[in-house]
């Protein structure tokens, strides 16, 4: 049989901005309690993290069809426990409960309680986790099948969040910018985490069994090896590893804080973003099933 | 208890396709919802070669994966241990789809919803006429029947046969192979 993914494009813009929401919550949390100046950074992470999880779930109804046609059964999704999907849809509603609560206090101008913020960020930890736990417990799928992929999901999760807040913020105050040292440091190791992540998931994948061998060879070499290469690797992951490190570790303070470095900075983050969604959407197509290829046919 | 199941002797099946012809009428699927699909293994070397068809369907597993991803409960195990969709609470979010190790799942491209062997053989009552997937086979490839009931004529032929699940180990699934 020639196999076709189940899940496509969709559910890799899902994923990927359920992960950037709760990473934008996270990097505003984190500006908060490092650079609580940054005040415009920090209301574009609470305004972006809501609104790309919205929009993710707006995606993932329109897909499940059944449920589009008939939205009274969307009710239903708490009905078992033993789904990851349905604690994916409690984690996503106390994140997105949380994040818009949060966005209003900052909008009215009053503080944000602490443990306000720490919940918020540990339910975007979750609802990062989550997308990766979703595909992880399919154990037909050997490049899904392992404890690697949260975590690859939830730092990439990080990082785009980052990189968003990051590139909007360049756009409305670049200014505050040059403010953030700290945020810019983390977020300049989070695609070099990456980087050793993702290298460990196509060796391991690669030496599990046919099937996963097969799914890294459709994903690295076959169809999908030039988005892969170019678009994940090159695009979404050396290239803002190479631009942040020459800008932050290899250049003078002034052209550190000058336009053009901005620029680059801003270029890097696009990248990131980039390279964050195709990942998704690289692991959610690529993934070839072990029973095409056991010894049962 | 009742466990309903089924053989399948891939040896006899001269791959005519009346099964799935059977099931589409029977169950008035769509065109593009087939609930068995065809696997074609060749092996030896030309010119001994020996071609096997093996028929799949919902392997009406006891440990269902499809049953413990769906968030909604639409896929559970009914009485005689039947997988069993209620579409009425299926939301069509596809994640039974893949979690099924077979990929024996289809969308109904119309409602949304998922859908899959329902063993409408076991509906039949005695002495009525059907058409499905057993009865439609000119070769007597299938045998339906309690799996629980060591006397029934499944469980004879499988043991007659050496039926093993297709995958062994992975499932428990219901339907055997004897090939």
């Amino acid at each position: 049989m020639t196999y076709e993914p189940i899940w496509g494009g969709i559910i890799a813009w899902y994923l990927f901005l359920a992960g950037l929401g709760g990473g934008a919550f996270i990097t505003s949390a984190f500006l908060k309690w490092t650079k609580p100046e940054a005040t415009t950074m920090r209301r574009i992470g609470h305004i972006v993290a809501p609104v790309a999880v919205c929009i993710g779930l707006v995606l993932l109804m329109f897909d499940a069809k059944a449920g589009f046609l008939n939205p009274l059964r969307f009710a239903l999704l708490l009905s078992n426990f033993g789904s990851v999907m349905t604690w994916g849809v409690v984690f996503l509603a106390a994140f997105t409960i949380i994040a818009l609560i949060v966005l209003v206090l900052d909008l009215m101008k009053k503080s944000v309680p602490n443990w306000l913020d720490i919940v918020g960020v540990v339910a975007g930890v979750c609802v990062a986790i989550y997308t990766g736990v979703l595909l992880g417990v399919c154990q037909t799928f050997p490049l899904w099948n392992n404890a690697l992929l949260p975590i690859l999901f939830l730092v990439s999760a990080l990082s785009t969040g980052a990189a968003a807040v990051i590139a909007i913020g360049i756009l409305v105050k670049p200014q505050e910018f040059n403010e953030i040292g700290l945020l810019k440091k983390t977020h300049y190791a989070l695609p070099a985490i990456e980087i050793l992540l993702a290298a460990s998931l196509v060796f391991i994948t690669a030496h599990t069994n046919q099937a996963g061998f097969n799914s890294i060879m459709n994903l690295i070499g076959g169809q999908w090896g030039a988005w892969f290469w170019i678009g994940f690797v090159i695009v979404g992951l050396l290239a803002p590893t190479i631009i942040e490190t020459v800008t932050l570790f290899f250049s003078s303070p002034q052209f550190e804080e000058g336009a053009t470095a901005r620029w680059l900075s801003f270029a890097s983050d696009a990248g990131v973003l980039v390279g964050g969604f195709l990942l998704r959407y690289l692991v959610i197509v690529a993934a070839l099933p072990l029973t095409m290829v056991v010894p049962m046919l | 208890m009742t466990r309903y199941g089924m053989l399948v002797n891939t040896r006899k099946c001269i791959g005519c396709y009346a099964c799935r012809e059977a099931c589409q009428h029977q169950n008035k699927l769509l065109d593009n919802e087939p609930f068995i699909r065809y696997e074609e293994r060749v092996t030896g070397k030309f010119p001994t070669t020996d071609v096997e068809m093996v028929p799949m369907q919902c392997m009406q597993c006891t440990d269902a994966p499809c049953v413990s991803v769906c968030p909604t409960g639409a896929s559970h195990i009914g009485p005689d241990g039947i997988v069993v969709i209620d579409h009425g609470r299926c939301i069509g979010c596809l994640y039974c789809m893949a979690a099924c190790p077979y990929q024996l799942r289809v969308r109904n491209e119309e409602t949304g919803a998922v859908d899959k062997c329902r063993f409408c053989v076991a509906a039949v009552k005695p002495g009525e006429a059907a058409s499905n997937c057993v009865s439609a086979c000119p070769m007597g490839v299938r045998t339906f029947g309690d799996l629980d009931d060591p006397e029934s004529n499944v469980s004879r032929e499988i043991r007659a046969t050496g039926a093993k699940p297709l995958v062994e180990g992975l499932t428990e699934a219901a339907i055997y192979y004897a090939r």
